[in-house]
């Protein structure tokens, strides 16, 4: 998914994107730009998330049934999708936070030793 | 996409495909007000919008998320494609043609194959059916046909089939109410009907009884067509009585239409045992049909029949010595003779379809050439690699579809004619039509066609690279590269025109050569008709018994020679010398013989001879030959040339003379040098009696091109006959006597049959009529690949010399000779066209051998293949030439002024 180049400053690992939205979106219902927001404020604006890659992420999961989306209005009163996970959603949530887990704790250890 | 997703994921788009319209719309308002939050924030519209990127990709990739991106798209590509042929409409037209015949003839000659070898033949376990012939082991073995004595032991003995029944074809004379009619049918054993899957429409068929025991009842039933015609369809016909000269039939059922028996041609059926002449083992003339049982192999039961084939040789080897017999899938005997012009011709349309590939694809380059920049536009604004090709591909397969359109036309009216006016006769269960299955096959080729069609013009556009394009101007882009794809276009089409063009000039050759084959006799203005006159009615106290309708033929040899008792003459209503007289004295004719069988037409029997001081030798080379009894005349009137002594004289015609004529082959074995004239020869078993007292040439008597076996004529003096054939020279047209001579037998006499009245010489066509009508469909798939040939090597010459225009003009400018120039063109093009030769030349030799048996006196190697090559060079440089003149013609200032 995403642009498919090679990760450079602030840009995502790839297939990270699918658990970071999962995980905005644990919290709550969240339209497209305040997740992209919620992510960058969360990593200490380390990671950003490019409207290109988040909207074709997000309808992706939503067409998979991982999320569910629903129009309603923002705080500004503007008309808004908003997305919420969907029971398979936070189920892949929780498998792949521990993925997550346990593979970043496993390369951390690869690059500490030695 | 994980696959158990995959379900749901499926789902919730065939769900979005109801709210289709606010999908897009709510993806915009998504989008929008991710564009407005973010504007608000960094209050840098500008910014902001650098950063969203390309908004309308993006809308695209995630309403693909949605949809089946794959079908959607296809849909554009095929509005975008029909635009673009449209907006290119004589491109198109010569496409969608060039294609419509290519699709349309391999479609028409694809129904042929269909309905010929693939739908297989309308019978239950058709392929289980088997036809057993009797034959004998010569020097080839020859197949001879069934005795009932054979038949009947083997029926008994053997195990490997499910059911056994004889057949042979039978011609009755139906009287009544209207004229004469002679009428084909069959004589079969039960379980025949079962054999073949008949029931009969109404009635029955033959009961065991009737078929068991020699004529005993004559009970006949009806074919659907015979009903209809000759009895008005009437159903009350079952259990009434038909008139048959000789013999009177009764009616006991009537089949249902389409059912033609195995020869194809029967318009009713009389149990076997209605035929005299049954007993005689070594009489054979009949063909067995028989099922396989489920699990016996044909080469099983073909081992178990030659195996009681020995059995019987040793049982009976006065009869049946190297007597064995074939048993030959029914479906190779009656589709075989046709499979290797049908194969032939579907490789013929296949090469056309080729041809008119590469010409399509040579036209689709150029075109793309001069859409380079349009390509590499749409790659600039995002349009994906794959998604340019499928573009091109769709492109190529709607012009596909068009043609395949154009092509059912072709198919319907190629087929519709092939059908009318072939001379071959395909079996009346061969009804070519454009059914499910040739729609299929159409569609699957039009598919690889446009397959095909779209990768062509893909490979030379040079996807990866097109970003050249723009900046280039167009000129100079087109690379080697796609020169060199055009060159091996050309290629391709001349070898396969030259496969084509040879093939169709063995064809032709072959043709030329049966038709200029000397058949021993002259055809020319000679009319050949058949005769039956009815016998003067016995006196009503001694009631003679019925004569068999048809006795085997070699049953009534060796009659002269006083060994065996002469038969009683027959009385018949018209002598032979009244007919004779009376057809002489008609205004157009020049001779008139009477003989027991017409020349072509099968109807004389072989019978083993003996000559006088010839040692007797065994059944595989005792001299055996064809016999006919034949009036003075005849030699004449066929001008079979005599070689030494004299022909019949009237004095010669009678029942007991011994008179002989021979022809030369027999000389030639038994007294090489020596004069034959008063040498004796003994027909069959008897004493070399029979004095010869003429000799006259070896004539094709039954069958071109090769007179099926070696063996040699006899002639015997003519003996009154009820059925005979009559032979009338004419001065001029044989046709234009023909309704005089028929008029003049049936005026003599009230119940006198004439029937198959025809010029010898259209006897003698229909004897090469399988090759002649191969022949001609290879010269038309020829033509028509030439010309293609011809276009596309016209095409891609016009279009290099176009391209170099600008270069030819420099090298004139620097004093390059006009005829520099021609050279350079035209040498191109002699390239292109030689290597096209030489892959050519061999792949049309191996056409030649597939078209072996259709081949007559022809080897691959024949001047007629040198001729076909030298016409497609001649063309194919001609084709270079035009465009390589019109390369000197360039003023070479507008040339480089062009610039």
């Amino acid at each position: 998914m995403g642009t498919g180049s090679r990760p450079s400053e602030g840009e995502l690992l790839p297939g990270t994107l699918d658990m970071l939205i999962l995980k905005a979106l644990s919290r709550g219902a969240l339209h497209g730009y305040a997740i992209a927001q919620h992510i960058q404020r969360a990593s200490d604006e380390v990671l950003r998330v490019e409207e290109g890659a988040l909207y074709p992420a997000l309808h992706k999961l939503e067409v998979r049934g991982w999320l569910k989306a629903e129009w309603g209005l923002s705080d500004n009163n503007r008309r808004a999708k908003f997305y919420t996970l969907s029971g398979i959603g936070r189920r892949e949530l929780e498998r792949e936070s521990r993925y997550w887990t346990r593979v970043a704790a496993a390369v951390t250890r690869v690059m500490q030793g030695a | 996409m994980k696959v158990r997703d995959r379900g749901l994921g499926v789902w919730n788009r065939i769900a979005m495909l109801w709210r289709r319209r606010t999908l897009a719309r709510d993806i915009d308002d998504e989008l929008a007000f991710h564009l407005a939050m973010k504007t608000a924030d960094t209050n840098d519209a500008l910014t902001a919008r650098k950063q969203f990127g390309n908004v309308a990709v993006l809308r695209e990739e995630v309403h693909d998320m949605w949809t089946f991106p794959s079908v959607e798209s296809i849909w554009q590509d095929l509005k975008y494609a029909l635009r673009t042929l449209r907006r290119a409409p004589a491109f198109t037209l010569v496409a969608v043609l060039v294609l419509g015949i290519g699709i349309g003839a391999n479609t028409a000659i694809f129904s042929l194959v269909d309905a010929m070898v693939m739908r297989g033949l309308p019978y239950p376990h058709a392929d289980r059916l088997m036809v057993l012939i009797g034959n004998v082991q010569r020097t080839t073995v020859e197949r001879r046909g069934n005795s009932y004595p054979d038949f009947a032991d083997w029926r008994a003995q053997s195990t490997s089939f499910d059911a056994m029944a004889g057949y042979t074809p039978l011609t009755l004379t139906f009287l009544g109410a209207s004229d004469p009619e002679r009428i084909t049918g069959e004589a079969v054993s039960q379980p025949y009907f079962d054999l073949i899957g008949a029931s009969p429409a109404f009635g029955r068929t033959f009961r065991p009884d009737e078929d068991a025991v020699p004529q005993r009842d004559f009970v006949m039933v009806l074919s659907d067509s015979l009903w209809k015609r000759r009895f008005g369809g009437d159903p009350s016909i079952v259990n009434q009585p038909v008139a048959i000269l000789g013999q009177t039939f009764t009616v006991i059922g009537v089949m249902p239409p389409g059912i033609t028996g195995v020869t194809d041609a029967a318009e009713f059926w009389v149990p076997f045992m209605a035929q005299g002449g049954l007993t005689n083992r070594g009489s054979r003339g009949f063909n067995a049909i028989a099922r396989l049982k489920d699990n016996v192999s044909q080469s099983q039961a073909q081992s178990e029949l030659t195996a009681i084939s020995r059995q019987l040789e040793i049982q009976h080897p006065d009869t049946n010595e190297k007597r064995g017999v074939e048993v030959s899938s029914l479906s190779d005997l009656l589709i075989g003779p046709l499979n290797s012009a049908v194969v032939a011709l579907m490789v013929a349309v296949v090469l056309v379809l080729l041809v008119a590939c590469a010409n399509v694809a040579n036209l689709l380059i150029g075109k793309s050439e001069s859409r380079q920049r349009e390509i590499a536009l749409r790659t600039a604004l995002g349009a994906g690699q794959r998604r340019l090709l499928r573009q091109l591909v769709t492109e190529s397969c709607v012009l596909a579809a068009l043609g395949a359109m154009a092509g059912i036309a072709v198919a319907v009216f190629g087929l519709r004619t092939l059908v009318a006016t072939s001379p071959v006769t395909f079996p009346s269960y061969v009804q070519p039509t454009l059914n499910l299955t040739a729609l299929g096959f159409m569609a699957a080729i039009a598919l690889a066609c446009g397959v095909v069609l779209g990768l062509a013009p893909a490979m030379h556009a040079r996807l990866a690279s097109l970003g050249a394009a723009l900046k280039d101007s167009a000129r100079g882009t087109s690379s080697a590269r796609a020169h060199r794809l055009r060159g091996v276009l050309v290629v391709v089409e001349v070898a396969l025109a030259i496969v084509l063009v040879v093939g169709a000039g063995l064809m032709i050759q072959s043709v030329r050569n049966l038709t200029a084959l000397d058949p021993g006799f002259d055809p020319t203005s000679v009319l050949s008709l058949q005769v039956n006159i009815p016998r003067v009615p016995a006196p009503p106290a001694s009631p003679t018994p019925a004569a068999p309708p048809a006795p085997p033929p070699s049953a009534a040899v060796a009659t002269t020679c006083q060994t065996v008792p002469a038969p009683p003459p027959i009385p018949l209503v018209i002598s032979s010398t009244d007919l004779i007289d009376r057809l002489r004295a008609l205004p157009g004719v020049v001779s008139v013989a009477l003989s027991s069988d017409i020349p072509l037409g099968a109807g004389s029997g072989a019978t083993f001879y003996n000559a006088e001081g010839d040692a007797r030798s065994g059944a595989q080379t005792a001299p055996r030959a064809y016999f006919h009894r034949v009036t003075p005349d005849y030699f004449a009137t066929i001008r079979l040339p005599v070689r030494a002594g004299r022909v019949f004289t009237a004095a010669d015609l009678s029942a007991s003379s011994n008179a002989v004529i021979v022809s030369e082959n027999v000389v030639k074995r038994f007294w090489p040098g020596q004069d034959p004239i008063g040498k004796h020869i003994g027909l069959g078993n008897a004493p070399p009696c029979l004095s010869i007292i003429g000799v006259v040439g070896e004539a094709r008597h039954r069958g071109l091109p090769d007179n099926p076996t070696q063996d040699p004529d006899l002639f015997l003096p003519y003996t009154d006959r009820p059925g005979l054939a009559v032979l009338v020279r004419a001065t001029g047209d044989a046709n234009a006597i023909a309704t005089s001579v028929r008029q003049a037998i049936r005026d003599q006499a009230p119940g006198v049959v004439v029937y198959n009245i025809a010029t010898l010489e259209s006897l003698v066509g229909q004897q090469t009529s399988r090759s002649r009508f191969t022949s001609w469909l290879m010269g038309v798939f020829a033509v028509t690949a030439l010309i293609l040939a011809v276009v596309g090597i016209y095409g891609v010459m016009s279009y290099l010399v176009s391209q170099r225009q600008r270069e030819f003009g420099i090298r004139m400018a620097l004093g390059a000779s006009r005829a520099g120039i021609l050279k350079v063109v035209v040498g191109q093009g002699v390239k292109l066209v030689a290597i096209g030769l030489v892959i050519g030349i061999p792949a049309a030799i191996g056409l030649a051998r597939l078209l072996g048996s259709l081949l007559f006196g022809v080897s691959p190697i024949d001047p007629s293949s040198a001729i076909a090559v030298a016409v497609l060079t001649v063309v194919a440089l001609a084709a270079c030439a035009v465009p390589a003149v019109r390369a000197t013609r360039v003023d070479p200032v507008v040339a480089l002024r062009n610039e």
